[in-house]
């Protein structure tokens, strides 16, 4: 019944494709996509930046659906997949963190921003943190699951106005380049949708695997609590 | 009715003990001295950094409200008594939030001629304006605190987990706030600041509607 994520051949041709989808994007990064003439080689951070941002994204929509479903349901499976959503979506969000300064600081003269997008970004974070220590540190069960729902609920909603106000409070901020990915060459838009891919089926894998642990994790307690 | 009479108990265990808003007072107080006592620029450059310093000092002492409107439930485990009385979560919600929001103006009340007097500003001259804004961002504050504190009230440590939450949550509040109050204070017409008002607004619509809706589940024991 307890067996290892990895035990499962699906699971481990997933794995496989991926790693191989990774290579592939960055040889095609690296070897092939033209060179931008303003930018240079920082515009090639752009092909991680943004499908970490755009992870961060499903993962912090699937933390307030699967809130809404858990209120309703009482299901331990949508906490499960709330939870795994929630610490997936603040890695990516670190590495949207990580990687915007990289490519700032060569393009606007300076790491850090107070740029919309970058913000709201950087403002998640810190919900997600507080997130985090709740469930460390609220007391285990039940009420904090529940809580913990209506915390990622209060979160998702609260985007557009995070968004919209960090927009207009600096208005002077650097522009963030809004390229329009329907009119870029074939190479930069293959490229960049098949990051893109790559990243999505990374985070739906992170999430399966994520998801088994917690699943032997509560078979594992409520055994205990037979014994 | 059965607001009335929810609110009226936090009134009253308020008026009973003091704790709340004398504590308020006496901190709020105490950070206006700290900031005196730190920032010594010329007054233009301190009104500039008004609203700023304004609406930190609020949101601090808002912390100690909000914490404190559901640890007091706590005390011989009050909160169960109250659930289990025939009353709707959603109304618990409003009376928490109003409750809050009234605990915050009362400090105001005190702590603002204290703020204008110690860091010598002028009052703002549009007096209306400033009150109301004044309402609204504690409406906000209150709505957003109130769901937060009922969130963290059983975890083992609220009291710190409280602002953690909070602050990166009124975020947007308090940009529109400190931008809002700047126009003010500098009697800008209103066309000027009508996008601030409207993303308080949104706000206070916003949270007040999650917390109206889901607070049932967050004091469910």
């Amino acid at each position: 019944m307890m067996e290892s994520f990895y035990s499962k051949a699906g699971n481990r041709i997933m794995a496989i494709a991926i790693s191989v989808l990774w290579l592939v994007v960055l040889y095609l990064v690296l070897a092939v996509t033209r060179i931008d003439p303003d930018q240079q080689m920082a515009q090639k951070i752009f092909y991680y930046h943004v499908p970490s941002a755009w992870t961060a994204g499903i993962a912090f929509l699937a933390v307030a659906v699967s809130g809404g479903f858990y209120l309703f349901t009482q299901n331990e499976k949508w906490d499960h997949l709330g939870l795994a959503s929630a610490e997936l979506g603040t890695l990516f969000c670190a590495l949207v963190l990580i990687t915007g300064p990289i490519w700032a600081k060569p393009i606007w003269g300076e790491p850090w921003s107070w740029e919309p997008r970058l913000t709201t970004v950087l403002i998640m974070f810190l919900i997600y943190i507080g997130y985090f220590l709740l469930r460390q540190f609220g007391e285990i069960g039940e009420r904090t699951r529940r809580v913990s729902a209506v915390i990622g609920i209060a979160a998702f909603v609260n985007v557009p106005i995070i968004y919209v106000s960090v927009k207009f409070w600096s208005a002077e901020a650097q522009l963030h380049p809004q390229p329009g990915m329907s009119q870029q060459p074939a190479d930069v838009y293959w490229t960049f949708i098949l990051s893109l891919i790559t990243f999505t089926l990374l985070f739906v894998h992170l999430l399966r695997n994520r998801l088994h642990l917690l699943k032997l994790q509560s078979q594992m307690s409520r055994m205990r609590d037979d014994i | 009715m059965m607001l009335r009479v929810l609110l009226r108990k936090e009134i009253l265990l308020e008026m009973r003990s003091r704790e709340i808003l004398v504590s308020m007072i006496t901190f709020g107080a105490a950070v206006v001295l700290l900031y005196a006592f730190s920032f010594r620029p010329s007054p233009e450059i301190l009104r500039q950094f008004a609203p700023g310093l304004l609406w930190t000092v609020v949101l601090f002492v808002s912390v100690l409200a909000l914490h404190r409107s559901h640890s007091l439930e706590k005390e011989f485990d009050a909160f169960s008594l109250t659930l289990s009385a025939p009353v709707d979560r959603s109304t618990l919600f409003l009376s928490k939030w109003f409750g809050n929001f009234l605990m915050l103006l009362i400090s105001q009340v005190i702590l603002l001629p204290l703020f204008f007097l110690f860091l010598q500003l002028p009052f703002p001259s549009m007096p209306g304006a400033f009150i109301g804004l004044l309402i609204l961002v504690d409406l906000g504050i209150s709505s957003a605190g109130s769901l937060l504190s009922g969130a963290v009230m059983r975890a083992r440590v609220n009291e710190f987990l409280l602002p953690l939450l909070l602050f990166p949550m009124v975020t947007p509040l308090m940009i529109s706030a400190v931008k809002s109050t700047a126009a003010v204070m500098e009697s800008q017409p209103f066309s000027q600041w009508k996008l601030w008002l409207q993303l308080i607004v949104s706000f206070i619509i916003v949270f007040g509607l999650v917390g109206y809706l889901i607070y049932d589940h967050v004091c469910e024991e």
